[in-house]
């Protein structure tokens, strides 16, 4: 009994969430915009990365979003470097930590990946190219 | 001093005593008692086993992630997983 008890209080303690990020926390509240955090995504065998997904539910708050992230294209995808204070601001790839943020304006979405270090900025570099040529090849 | 007696004699007098019949008929039961025992110590054994592998074992998704949180339950947590690998692949990148 003992034994199930503290193998059940294991399992809970090991899946209890992570703290939420204040980015998700922002647009959480928003009525219009569906926030999603994903906690520790995994890129590779020793990198994970949490990620913050918004999804514009209408034109009106895609077109919201695009002013406060000040996305000035209107098709494809809008990539940047975002500070990780204020995911507006573009910084440069050795200011880490920050966000490497990514719109996809067909889908009303933005992505944005926190990056904490170097290896991490490099390993998503990686998983991008990997995975798109995985892609390509088996079409 | 008494004399020690022989296996037959001993054979002979266990028969005439009844001890070989209650032998006999005590071992088996006992046997089958111990039997009992070690399979009931072994099921519970192997049921605890295999529901620690249960509760421990990663699943697929769990591999992929750790947890995800959203504002609104309309989607299954790996659909968010699908949308984080999908923006990264997009092919026009």
């Amino acid at each position: 009994m003992y034994l199930v008890l503290s193998l059940a209080l294991a399992v809970c303690s090991c899946t209890r969430e992570a703290d939420e990020d204040p980015l998700y926390l922002k647009y959480s509240l928003r009525q219009d915009i569906t926030a999603a955090q994903l906690n520790g995504f995994r890129i590779n065998d020793s990198v994970k990365v949490d990620v913050v997904i918004l999804v514009a539910d209408d034109s009106a708050s895609w077109q919201s979003m695009k002013e406060e992230f000040d996305i000035r294209t209107s098709e494809g995808v809008t990539s940047w470097l975002g500070n990780i204070d204020n995911p507006r601001q573009r910084v440069k790839r050795s200011e880490v930590p920050l966000w490497r943020a990514m719109a996809v304006h067909d889908d009303h979405t933005i992505a944005f990946y926190r990056i904490a270090t170097a290896e991490e900025f490099d390993a998503l570099r990686e998983y991008q190219l990997t995975m798109t040529e995985n892609n390509i090849f088996a079409k | 001093m008494e004399r020690k007696m022989t296996f037959e004699e001993l054979w002979e007098r266990g028969e005439r005593d009844g001890l070989l019949v209650q032998l006999k008929q005590g071992f088996p039961r006992w046997q089958r008692r111990r039997r009992m025992r070690r399979t009931a110590f072994v099921s519970v054994a192997v049921l605890l086993v295999g529901g620690a592998i249960m509760l421990w074992h990663p699943s697929r998704e769990s591999l992929r992630y750790d947890s995800v949180c959203c504002n609104r339950n309309v989607f299954p947590d790996s659909h968010w997983a699908d949308v984080a690998h999908h923006i990264l692949t997009i092919e026009s990148l």
